[in-house]
């Protein structure tokens, strides 16, 4: 029994042996042993990690940065708050419909800016000064890695103050019954507005590998937000309803928190159905618009003289 | 076998002309010129694996455009190249992870991160196994000697410093071909010294294959047999360091010290008169004169000392350089 043990032991350790040796690297082998695809929530995850490091590294600025950004969503509240005691309806919106509207506002607009918007950002700039070199010489989807690289933290402040907000507001509205549907596709049908407005971002952004330079995204960023920020029904009349169609169905922007908000604080609207389903086309549509102008401009990329 | 074959690769851009003034900024909104601006002329080159070439040439000459295309960052307006195997510009993953391309001019490690934390990012983007993450690491570290700057934000190390934490990035994932375009520019001697001494090793341990630019004559003297030259985007010389003395320069220097201080006086009959130090005179002699020289020169004078050198190789390339830099202005001209 005990000799037989000791073989046993002797053959294991012989398997790991031949395991660990194979593991050591000879040049040959090395690409074999290399995963051949990236680590993508790997690669995500030390970005995010990397981007907390350096925001408390510079932690008045972050906290600066963040009082900021959740004291203007906190005025902009007060703004509303204020026109609600005049009126009782913006469209046909009453004041917690109307909230449940703000704080799906302020999820899309926090995911984007913390996520998304400083790389597009930064996009431009690398471009303009040839640091796009490095991301294209990675073995990963290179829109991927632009898109991501850096995490602004700090503006997921308002993420939060949109959590208490909507936990607020859904319970006062008059008449709504709060069922599972609604929990499980509020939150996918924010991330997709999130998508939407990434890919006119990135979208846009990209173009400055042709432009040389475009700097106005955050002025584009202001208009948008400005003009998505209102339920669409307000966009009516000569003007109004060719403006809604284009922004719906062109550039999808009114989509983005329209029907999110919709769909928490006024599920009985079946006139508003089709939008739920449209949603999804425009998020489909927007990312795979924006991954094919990604793809061209990267073919025209130029990069800058060292 | 060969790791890069390059065969009629040319770049050329599309510039916008800009005239001067306001009023044609203004005109410029409306109307633009352009014109087409070779970077890169056709091209043919084959580097086999486990070479070190250096590529030299004046700025602007395509050196860096040559790396681009061959790193993929850049697409060419024609021609083909082929680096183990894959065509750089379709940018895939299987050839990405099989190189490296170091640019002495920019930095890719986080800026206010120390730069093992950008080491992190890349074992994840290479996807790494972690002890040999680990082990690669710290052999590049101990080469380096830069164990203990690990943990220093990059914004808080010297140049030198900086480039070596590149390079390490750069070497995490061993790449079998690697790219270095100028990587000890604005270096002090030492550090120089240290970096190249790093490359020297490095590349006959892993026999890897490396394409050098630098306008540092020393970087290349200590590392690459082979040089290549190219000036306004075509190539002008493939060989070795030493060839091009033989090729371009028709002359040498004759140095020769006159024994008990007895300078003759007319020494330009012998030829072009470099600098004279008494007793020491330093002449220019064609290279087709230097034998009929030299028995002249001891026939008529006692020497206590005399030797015959290769001009500089910097001169002999500067000389080169404006050389076909003046055949540019005659060519547009």
């Amino acid at each position: 029994m005990e000799g037989e043990r000791i073989a046993e032991c002797r053959l294991r350790s012989a398997e790991l042996e031949a395991a660990i040796s194979f593991r050591i690297p000879k040049s040959k082998f090395r690409i074999c042993i290399m995963s051949r695809h990236p680590s993508y929530l790997g690669v995500f995850l030390t970005f995010a990690r990397n981007s907390l490091v350096r925001d408390m590294t510079f932690r008045a600025n972050f906290i600066i940065d963040t009082i900021s950004s959740i004291s203007w969503m906190i005025m902009n509240l007060g703004f509303y708050a204020l026109v609600y005691r005049k009126t009782s309806h913006i469209a046909d919106w009453d004041k917690y419909q109307f909230f449940v509207f703000i704080s799906t506002t302020m999820f899309v607009n926090s995911l984007v800016q913390a996520f998304f918007m400083p790389n597009a950002e930064e996009l431009s700039e690398q471009v303009r000064t040839g640091g796009l070199d490095f991301a294209l010489l990675k073995p990963i989807d290179t829109q991927f890695l632009v898109s991501l690289r850096k995490v602004a933290w700090s503006s997921l402040g308002n993420f939060f103050v949109a959590l208490i907000l909507l936990a607020y507001s859904v319970p006062r509205i008059e008449g709504l019954d709060l069922t599972v549907w609604q929990v499980v596709l509020y939150p996918l049908y924010v991330l997709m507005g999130v998508f939407i407005l990434y890919s006119i971002m990135i979208a846009l952004a990209a173009t400055s590998i042709w432009l040389g330079r475009n700097q106005s995204l955050y002025d584009f960023w202001f208009y948008i937000t400005n003009f998505s920020r209102y339920p669409m029904e307000i966009y009516e009349g000569t003007w109004g309803t060719p403006l809604r169609q284009i922004f719906t169905f062109v550039i999808p922007i009114l989509v983005v928190i329209n029907v999110p908000a919709r769909l928490m604080a006024k599920p009985l609207s079946t006139e508003y159905a089709w939008m739920a389903a449209f949603g999804l086309v425009a998020t489909v549509g927007s990312v795979l618009a924006s991954r094919w102008v990604f793809n061209r401009a990267l073919k025209s990329y130029r990069s800058a003289s060292s | 076998m060969n790791a890069i074959e390059i065969r009629q690769l040319e770049k050329s851009y599309r510039v916008y002309q800009k005239n001067e003034g306001l009023w044609a900024s203004v005109q410029s909104l409306f109307h633009r010129d352009y014109r087409e601006v070779a970077a890169l002329k056709p091209l043919d080159l084959d580097v086999a694996q486990g070479e070190f070439v250096a590529f030299l040439g004046p700025n602007g000459a395509g050196k860096t455009t040559t790396l681009k295309l061959l790193s993929g960052v850049i697409s060419p307006s024609g021609g083909e190249a082929r680096v183990l195997g894959h065509t750089p510009w379709l940018r895939e993953n299987e050839y990405r992870r099989r190189f490296a391309l170091v640019m002495g001019q920019k930095n890719q490690l986080w800026w206010d991160l120390p730069a093992q934390e950008s080491f992190l990012l890349h074992q994840k983007i290479y996807r790494i196994p972690p002890d040999q993450f680990a082990r690669t690491r710290d052999e590049l570290c101990d080469l380096l000697e830069m164990q203990h700057l690990l943990g220093r934000p990059v914004r808080e190390l010297s140049l030198g410093e900086r480039m070596k934490m590149e390079l390490t990035a750069a070497l995490l994932h061993s790449p079998e071909v690697l790219f270095l375009d100028e990587p000890t520019i604005g270096l002090d001697v030492i550090a120089q010294h240290n970096i190249q001494k790093f490359l020297k090793h490095y590349q006959q341990e892993r026999k890897i294959t490396v394409l050098l630019t630098s306008h540092y004559m020393k970087d290349v003297a200590a590392l690459c047999r082979r040089v290549v030259i190219i000036a306004r985007g075509q190539l002008v010389y493939d060989g070795s360091l030493e060839g091009i003395i033989d090729r371009f320069s028709g002359h040498k220097v004759l140095s020769l010290l006159f024994a008990n201080g007895r300078m003759p006086g007319d020494l330009s009959r012998y030829g072009e008169v470099l600098e004279i130090v008494e007793p020491k005179a330093r002449l220019r002699v064609a290279r087709s004169e230097i034998a009929r020289v030299l028995s002249a020169v001891l026939a008529n004078h006692t020497l206590e000392d005399i030797s015959v050198e290769d001009p500089p190789l910097e001169e002999v390339i500067a000389e080169m350089f404006s050389l076909s830099a003046k055949e540019e202005v005659v060519a547009s001209g």
